[in-house]
């Protein structure tokens, strides 16, 4: 399997981190929670400046530079949310690359996998309208060319970049609507998260304190050593004379994660080209589940009827929300419920059956009474 | 009184060390030949029963073996494991196991030179412990 020694490289990092961080404190065995500290720093951070921004195209820039210049503890916050929205994409994009490279992004794990990609999408979309908001010359560029590249794509780009503009240009109702973006897809992003844990398990979704604490320190003292500036406007009265996006930016993240269309489409590659590669890189995470083979050909725990007392134990332990307790109706037994697997959902992990006391639940790739005659048969050979 | 060559079962899971070519046709470990690995999907599956018939068979020395704590790939399994063992979550270890005889680790796919570090030891501890009472009904019928 490909995987194989994606694999190995992560476990061999992780080995490394151990030694680092301590077992306990592994940022990696952390992976999904960590992307949720930092949605909490941006909310919290971004209350503030919510509450100074002016979504005009006369004052946007003002306000920013209100904020950044005027307002006590403004940049500090300004900052905090700056460097925390690339620590958000940062550690998605982990997130993502360690349940892939681990084997943990198909079968019984395709809804976290789906709902991840557009959890992906979601975080993309809120940082680029939170960048545009800035509405300094780099922002004013970067809007006209993402309008300009959406209005590209095939069908229905024309509707598309007129729904995201709030016209057919740019105007005081298209900072409404990025600041739409920037605040009410959060709130989609929240239910995507319901979605994403649905099938989980007690999902892991805060960082221990002890790191939760670092990285908070870690934030903030970095905020303050380099607090973010603010690029100039020149342009203001015509947004459409400003300069392309060719110079890479001081800001890596933003050329990485957001620019890189737009440098593409500046260097004359084909605009349905540029749209194309945009619209493959989601399209691409959605196939790649089906790439592999099934590992598990469609097996599922076993319930055997007559023993289980319906003790729940299973239940409980199951990972992945694979088992519900029925009524089991009048069946003769002085049991009320039995353990029911949704085939769907199973794992074929076997966690059941180390739950079960009662010898009532088996996986059929490791069957309880062989693993014990093995066992046996070890001992009696000597 | 001590033990000459303890013979140790490890029941482990088949994520986390990888023993490929560490394991002879019998599937008893090269560096430490009195120790047979059994192969679990994961270490959440391996019942305290499990652990007992080994001891109850005449094992010297038992041990689960699962992935690092934080990395289950079935999410829970090892913390799950380690619980039963020390006794925290059903079905637990019979109070009456030897605890000396039963040990757990948590290593990854790339451990192996700390597991056969570990096992080493294991079975350097249980040279001094007594030999085991076989109490299987299988063997006293013999
Ligand atoms: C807003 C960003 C995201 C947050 C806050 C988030 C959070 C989480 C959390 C807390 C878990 C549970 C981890 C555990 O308990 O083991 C999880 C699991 C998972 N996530 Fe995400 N996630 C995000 C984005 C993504 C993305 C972009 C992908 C991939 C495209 C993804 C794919 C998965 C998968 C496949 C699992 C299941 C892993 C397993 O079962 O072991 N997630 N996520
Ligand atoms: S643990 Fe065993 S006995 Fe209890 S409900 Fe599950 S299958 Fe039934
Ligand atoms: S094997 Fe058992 S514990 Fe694992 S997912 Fe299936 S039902 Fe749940």
């Amino acid at each position: 399997m490909y995987t194989e020694p994606l694999q190995n490289a992560t476990l061999w990092l992780e080995r490394g981190l151990n030694k680092l961080f301590s077992q306990k404190y592994n940022p990696f065995y952390y992976h999904g929670a960590l992307p949720n500290f930092f949605i909490w720093a941006l909310f919290i951070s971004g209350l503030l400046l919510f509450a100074y921004y002016q979504p005009t195209l006369a004052t946007a820039y003002a306000s920013v530079r209100y904020i950044t210049y005027e307002l006590p503890f403004g940049n500090l916050f300004r900052s905090i949310h700056r460097y925390a929205s690339d620590g958000m994409m940062i550690f998605v994009i982990l997130h993502m690359f360690r349940v892939w490279f681990t084997d943990r992004y198909r079968e019984y794990r395709i809804v976290p996998w789906v709902t991840g990609v557009v959890l992906l999408i979601i975080t993309f979309i809120v940082g680029l309208s939170g960048y545009l908001l800035i509405w300094d010359q780099e922002a004013v560029t970067l809007a006209n060319m993402t309008f300009n590249l959406v209005g590209k794509t095939p069908f229905v780009g024309a509707a598309l970049a007129e729904a995201l503009m709030a016209g057919k240009m740019i105007t005081d109702y298209t900072l409404t609507r990025m600041m739409f973006l920037h605040l009410g897809i959060p709130l989609f992003m929240m239910f995507m998260l319901w979605l994403h844990y649905l099938r989980i398990t007690r999902p892991v979704s805060e960082p221990p304190l002890a790191l939760v604490v670092m990285l908070s320190g870690v934030l903030f003292l970095f905020s303050a050593a380099f607090p973010v500036e603010l690029g100039v406007l020149t342009n203001m009265s015509d947004p459409a004379a400003a300069p392309l996006l060719t110079a890479v930016s001081p800001n890596v993240y933003f050329d990485l994660l957001y620019a890189w269309p737009q440098y593409l489409a500046a260097h004359n590659v084909a605009p349905l080209l540029v749209v194309l590669l945009v619209i493959a890189v989601p399209v691409g995470l959605l196939i790649l589940p089906y790439l592999q083979k099934k590992a598990l050909r469609d097996q599922f725990a076993v319930v055997t009827r007559e023993n289980c007392t319906g003790c729940s134990l299973c239940y409980n332990d199951c990972p992945y929300e694979a088992i519900e307790m029925v009524d089991r109706g009048n069946d003769g037994t002085r049991f009320k419920r039995l353990a029911v697997v949704d085939p769907g959902r199973c794992a074929n992990c076997g966690l059941c059956v180390g739950a079960c006391a009662f010898k009532a639940i088996e996986i059929p790739r490791r069957d309880t009474n062989n693993v014990l005659a093995e066992i046996e048969a070890a001992l009696t050979v000597s | 009184m001590t033990t000459e060559n303890p013979k140790l079962i490890g029941l482990v899971c088949e994520r986390s060390v990888d023993f490929k070519g560490h394991l002879d046709d019998e599937g008893n470990m090269l560096d430490h030949p009195s120790v047979k690995i059994i192969r679990v999907p994961c270490s959440g599956q391996i019942q305290p029963v499990m652990l007992e018939t080994a001891l109850k068979n005449g094992a010297n020395g038992t041990f689960a073996l699962g992935c690092r704590m934080g990395d289950c790939h079935y999410r829970e399994g090892n913390k799950f494991c380690r619980d039963r063992l020390i006794g925290k979550r059903m079905p637990k270890l019979k109070p009456s196991v030897d605890k000396r005889r039963v040990q757990g680790y948590w290593l990854s796919a790339v451990e192996y030179d700390k597991l056969s570090e570990l096992v080493g030891q294991f079975v350097e501890d249980c040279k001094s412990l007594p030999a085991p009472e076989v109490k299987s009904t299988a063997k006293a019928a013999k």
